[in-house]
């Protein structure tokens, strides 16, 4: 590690002095911004959750283990496999993954911490309130019982009385809800806050596969919180998206579940795949093959996992065409995913494979991942699928790839960073241990269940008869699982034995090639004394040991630091609104008060972290590696979170067009004329929104004063249309419950009023700071993001007025 | 999956904070500009209202009102968000996912057979 | 301990093993005697839509079996080749070869080719509207049992499918409550019943025999409990069948009797139809029950003593059952099961 830099000496006391870099204690770590502790809450809840999902599993191996098991009821089997699967998706995978893009992400591009430090802490602690909201519901005795797809109309309310299923629809909604604002963070953190020399083909593969994953997020959990969404009306409200004989199609919920659903795979195992591909060339001590084929690779994957969700849907009767349509993009998938393996393969070929614990788990995720992956290309082909899907043999295929895909190249990764995270070694004598225990149990668990599948065992049943065949290789299925269990315990005798042992491990112990190993283990809070400088890929061996021709390169002063070695004030605000979410999904179970509680906390909490640091100077200047200032990154990325969301309610709107079975119809009542006034005053408010940018952005701060004024004011009056509008229409018989149009107009239009409201109040606000003075030219950026959001609630309006009004 | 375009490789670090040059958040546009754009999209409005009532144009009512939302959508992104003048990295961001989302809108609008876009 | 658990397995199976009909997979499975052809195997087809399945189960097998053997025995021979030895020197840093890459994604995408060609064949043959001529059967998925209701012939049955062997077969799939999934294995892929939708699954059974089939998609508490059964009949015993099923039941005598009287003045009469006794819709017809082989959706063998069980404490019996415990005496309730069960 070279010596310290000057401009750190410098930095420390002067940036860093009125927060204490190392504060301890409970407080410290509820307050938290670091990126590194957050990963370290992520990593130790997500490990909890990963238990009890564990547990949950270990029951129903239990009932399935003999035929006609009376381990549990078909009620609380139900459940099991319903939380079970919610559990480990959302609560343990991809916090998880969480945990280590925390971590790793800012070391590895050699920054000191996310972009948005406190929007990272508001995550964890949304993800937590989430994760024990649903789990709350087993102390309560109703934990949700209708898979965690939950199809409709199973989850209505008519089936699924009480409850349980309420729980798991806010729940996944908070989780959602966290997961979004992470991404945002993640992605403007790795596009912007990259050191000089840092280039998109530079940044090693782990940080490529969780920005792909992040563009994933942003993307793909829109739709099923539209999806959501509808559920939570009908179910609450008594809307009829689902409902059968007022038209509704429960197609529908499958497909926005599925949009989601299938990008969801890929969210759970790119990270996985990332981490591998940093482990194997550490221990071959080769470079990367091909890294940017690797890299392409996973953003093809990315991408064309947003063309194939239907293949989840082979059943349900879509038509040939559908079908085959989606099972040749399916099978297009294969191609980026061997090119993949067959990467890996030449990464090892030739190189000098030390055989570590890390590389143990790595290699033996690309075996189990291919055999996954295999067994996915039977299932492409909707024949076969339709004799496959919802049995065994899907159960078997799906834990090949998130047990041996996710979860070997989770715990490859855990090996790994482990001395980076702690200062510390996992002993790899139980290492092995670990990993040969976890490799055949898990072998035994699952490898016979494709055999199961494959002589007709249905998912989901709590019981089976004998005579079916299937006796043997279930029991045999159960012991490999208390095997997995085992293995598991071991890991946790190794972290805690780590834990108690002395610091050792040094800044490289692996000789690795990434930035985060030029540092100390544990870094220090501020991460890197200096910005390290880039060169290239694998930057940290090129100074070891140079390029290929062995020249290195010549040292460069330390990057010059935007941000000096500023760290980011501890922030309560974001635990509170975390609070504040909690305290209204437990409310709407409950009593209306509480929920307004909640939302009242929620409200003033964000208020309270949108002003915290204004007229902070060390929050003015965010412009980061691409030119841009992060919250106006940030924001643009949200605006294409927000067309999916957008997106995916028009499209249901299109979709049931014409389709009520009762009046009044669309054309019945909609009010063109009055609309069309509405609209052009949507319109203006956009132009007075530019003018106040204008006009800030000149120092003008009177007439800043009166646009902002004019664009709240004219927002109020789009606003003040849409409740006349609304009113007539209720006036007139059109109520959220009437029909297919009531449901679907309200909830649309709705949800676009919700829009401009946020809007007004956040003009408003601006406002009312400008009126205090304190508002001026620096804040320009501040009247530009609001203006964007603004100016796509407006678009958004184009497109509604165009589709629902207009078009016959 | 939209994937900003990698930077030109730089051989060496350089600072590129500040580099592009966005810093200006009003973009390049004029007041005069804004208000044109904001009289054009007064007047398609107008024409969108107007088109409804004119027989003759009911064939090809649909495409046009389309075209006509697509042209206000676009001056409001291109001028009003100023996306026309600022970082590429944000147009790939943007309308990468306005891709994905209208691809996956006319899918989930057509995908099951009786529900053909504007079949009613 | 695989192949010892294989032996386990294999003794505690039933029926006595078959050779496989996809060689490949069951290579790929283990090696051993399992059997291939359980009650509810996906690998024996017994119409000419499970047929057609397995003319593609076996092209993706080998493929797949191939491509899994290649990988891995490279992936073996280069952990071995390669292993790290005292003294090795710094490997050559390669960084990636474009020939190789762009074999590699080439040959991938023909092998796909391979697969993909007969899938879409497949895919378009097994989903054509059915000829004319075919017997259409009109299949209700309800939580959770099977109504089936032969419009040509004008019957209705539960949990029981009689159809003749080699005459093609249409289902219509309909639901009037949640997302159920039909699914005879032997017979041929599954095809989920949507309320609100009609789907169909058209086959042609060409071996006479007794098929199980299950729902396959979750449906609540006793989805476990939702089985059917397929009996393919030579066409003179499926005449047979429809002749006894279309007749009224005959008065019944001695302790039949009483138990009819048991059911016509109880509330079963409201949900139940006996023809000519009753005529409820929401549970299953009851007109020729005693000539079905299993109760309550293939969960146990018709007989008095379990029917009797079933009258005093259905949910006991299958968890979550909707049909209510009508309030009545041991006698009483025997008496209708005999009843019941002599309804040939």
């Amino acid at each position: 590690m070279a010596t310290r830099g000057a401009a750190f000496q410098h930095a420390v006391p002067t940036a860093a002095g009125a927060h204490a870099p190392a504060a301890t204690g409970v407080w410290s770590w509820i307050t938290t911004v670091d990126h590194k502790r957050i990963g370290i809450l992520y990593g130790i809840s997500a490990f909890v959750f990963f238990l009890i999902g564990g547990i949950e599993a270990l029951i129903i191996r239990l009932q399935l283990a003999t035929p006609g098991a009376h381990v549990v009821s078909a009620e609380t089997f139900n459940a099991l496999f319903t939380m079970h699967g919610t559990t480990m998706v959302f609560l343990a995978v991809m916090p998880f993954n969480a945990a280590f893009m925390n971590y790793m992400l800012p070391l590895m591009i050699g920054a000191r911490d996310v972009a948005f430090p406190r929007l990272n802490a508001l995550s964890f602690w949304i993800f937590l309130i989430g994760g024990l909201f649903v789990n709350a519901s087993f102390l309560v005795g109703t934990p949700p019982d209708g898979g965690w797809f939950g199809y409709t109309s199973l989850t209505l309310r008519q089936f699924s009385p009480g409850p349980a299923v309420d729980f798991w629809v806010i729940s996944l909604q908070v989780l959602g809800a966290s997961s979004v604002i992470a991404a945002v963070n993640f992605i403007v953190t790795i596009l912007n806050m990259r050191p000089p020399g840092m280039t998109l083909m530079r940044m090693p593969v782990f940080v490529w596969m969780s920005l792909v994953v992040q563009f994933l997020i942003v993307l793909a959990f829109p739709a099923v919180t539209v999806g959501l969404i509808f559920l939570t009306f009908d179910r609450f409200f008594g809307t009829r998206f689902y409902d059968v004989l007022a038209g509704g199609d429960l197609h529908l919920w499958q497909h926005l579940f599925w949009i989601f659903g299938h990008p969801e795979v890929y969210i759970l195992v790119l990270p996985a795949l990332g981490i591998v591909s940093e482990v194997l060339p550490v221990f071959a001590r080769k470079p990367l093959f091909g890294a940017p084929v690797v890299i392409y690779s996973g953003v093809l994957i990315g991408f064309f996992g947003f063309g194939v969700w239907s293949h989840h849907m082979f059943a349900v009767g879509m038509g040939p065409v559908a079908d085959a349509a989606f099972s040749v993009g399916t099978m297009l998938i294969a191609i980026p995913t061997g090119v993949k393996i067959f990467n890996w393969l030449a990464t090892l070929w030739g190189g000098t494979l030390r055989p570590t614990v890390a590389l143990h788990f790595a290699v033996g995720l690309i075996a189990l991942f291919t055999l996954g992956g295999l067994s996915g290309i039977m299932h492409a082909s909707p024949p076969i699928d339709l004799q496959q899907t919802d049995t065994y043999f899907v159960v078997a295929h799906f834990h090949y790839v998130l047990i041996g895909g996710a979860l070997f190249g989770l715990f490859s990764g855990a090996y790994y960073w482990w001395p980076k995270i702690t200062g510390r070694f996992l002993s790899e004598g139980l290492g092995r241990l670990h990993f040969w225990l976890l490799f055949v149990a898990f072998n035994l668990t699952f490898f016979p269940q494709h055999y199961l599948g494959a002589i007709g065992m249905p998912r989901r049943i709590y019981t089976y008869q004998t005579g079916m065949g299937w006796d043997g290789w279930n029991m045999v299925s159960t012991i490999g699982a208390f095997g997995i269990g085992l293995a598991v315990f071991v890991f946790l005798v190794n972290a805690a034995r780590s834990l108690r042992g002395p610091r050792t491990a040094p800044n490289d112990p692996w000789d690795a090639r990434t930035l985060e190993w030029r540092t100390s283990s544990p870094p220090p809070p501020y991460d890197f004394e200096t910005i390290p400088p880039v060169y290239g890929r694998d930057t940290f061996w090129r100074e070891k040991y140079g390029d290929r021709r062995g020249r290195k390169p010549v040292p460069l002063p330390p990057a010059p630091d935007p941000h000096g070695t500023h760290l980011p004030a501890p922030s309560t605000w974001p635990i509170v609104m975390g609070l504040g979410i909690g305290l209204g999904a437990v409310g709407a179970l409950t009593s209306l008060a509480l929920l307004i509680v909640g939302a009242l906390i929620l409200v003033l909490g964000a208020f309270s972290f949108a002003l915290e640091h204004h007229r902070n100077p060390m929050h003015e200047h965010q412009v980061g590696s691409i030119g841009l200032d992060h919250r106006k990154l940030g924001i643009w990325t949200f605006l294409a979170s927000e067309c999916m969301f957008f997106g995916s309610l028009i499209a249901t709107y299109m979709a049931y067009r014409g389709k009520s079975v009762v009046g009044p119809y669309p054309h019945e009542i909609l009010n063109l004329p009055l609309t069309t006034v509405s609209t052009f005053d949507l319109l203006m408010s956009s132009l007075l929104m530019v003018l106040a940018l204008d006009a800030i952005t000149r120092g003008d701060l009177a007439k800043t004063r009166l646009w902002l004024a004019g664009t709240a004011l004219f927002g109020l009056i789009f606003l003040g249309f849409q409740v006349y509008e609304f009113a007539s229409f209720v006036h007139e018989g059109l109520t959220l419950q009437q029909n297919l149009f009531g449901s679907t107009f309200f909830v649309l239009t709705g949800f676009h009023g919700g829009h401009v409201t946020i809007g007004v109040a956040w003009l408003l606000t601006l406002w009312i700071m400008a009126l205090r003075g304190r508002l001026d030219r620096r804040d320009a950026v501040k009247v530009e993001i609001a203006g964007l959001y603004w100016h796509f609630v407006d678009i958004v309006w184009i497109v509604i007025f165009t589709l629902i009004y207009l078009v016959p | 999956m939209s994937q900003p375009r990698p930077q030109a490789a730089h051989g060496r670090p350089t600072n590129q904070t500040g580099q592009t040059g966005h810093g200006d958040p009003a973009g390049h546009a004029s007041v005069t500009m804004y208000l044109q754009i904001a009289v054009i999209l007064g007047i398609i409005t107008a024409l969108e209202f107007g088109s409804i009532y004119i027989r003759q144009l009911t064939p090809i009512l649909v495409p046009l009102l389309l075209v006509m939302s697509a042209a206000k959508f676009s001056l409001v992104v291109l001028f009003f968000m100023h996306l026309r003048y600022d970082s590429r990295v944000l147009s790939v961001i943007f309308t990468g996912s306005l891709l994905i989302a209208t691809v996956v809108v006319l899918a989930l609008v057509t995908l099951p057979g009786d529900f053909l876009l504007f079949s009613r | 301990m695989e192949k010892a658990a294989a032996i386990v397995s294999c003794v505690t199976r039933p029926a006595p093993g078959r050779p496989p009909v996809s060689v490949p997979l069951a290579v790929a499975m283990l090696a051993g005697g399992c059997a291939w052809d359980g009650p509810m195997s996906t690998l024996t087809g017994r119409s000419d839509l499970a047929r057609s399945t397995l003319y593609l189960y076996g092209i993706v097998t080998w493929a797949t079996v191939i491509i899994g053997s290649v990988v891995i025995g490279l992936l073996a021979w280069i952990l071995f080749r390669y292993r790290d030895r005292p003294g090795a020197p710094l490997p050559r840093q390669i960084a990636g070869h474009s020939l190789l890459e762009i074999s590699w994604t080439i040959l991938p995408a023909l092998i796909l080719l391979v697969i993909a060609i007969p899938t879409m064949q497949v895919i378009f043959r097994t989903q054509a509207p059915p000829k004319p001529g075919a017997l259409e059967i009109q299949v209700l998925g309800k939580q959770w049992w099977w109504e089936f209701r032969y419009p040509s012939l004008e019957l209705v049955t539960a949990n029981e499918l009689h159809v003749p062997v080699g005459r093609t077969v249409s289902l219509r799939l309909e639901g009037p409550d949640v997302i159920h999934s039909f699914w005879v294995p032997q017979l041929g892929g599954k095809r989920d019943v949507v309320p609100g939708r009609v789907n169909r699954i058209t086959f042609t059974p060409d071996t006479p025999g007794d098929y199980p089939g299950q729902c396959a998609e979750y449906c609540g508490t006793s989805h476990a409990n939702m089985a059917m059964r397929v009996i393919v009949d030579r066409p003179a015993d499926f005449e047979k069948w429809v002749a006894t099923q279309k007749a009224t039941p005959g008065e019944p005598a001695g302790a039949a009797a009483e138990g009819k009287g048991v059911f016509t003045k109880s509330a079963c009469v409201g949900c139940h139809t006996i023809k000519g006794v009753s005529a409820g819709a929401l549970g299953p017809d009851l007109t020729h029950f005693g000539s079905r082989q299993t109760l309550a959706a293939g969960m146990f063998p018709n007989t008095v003593e379990n029917v009797t069980a079933w009258i005093r404490m259905p949910t006991v019996m299958k968890p979550g059952a909707k049909m209510p415990a009508v309030p009545m005496t041991e006698a009483e309730a025997k008496a209708l099961a005999t009843y019941l069960v002599s309804l040939k």
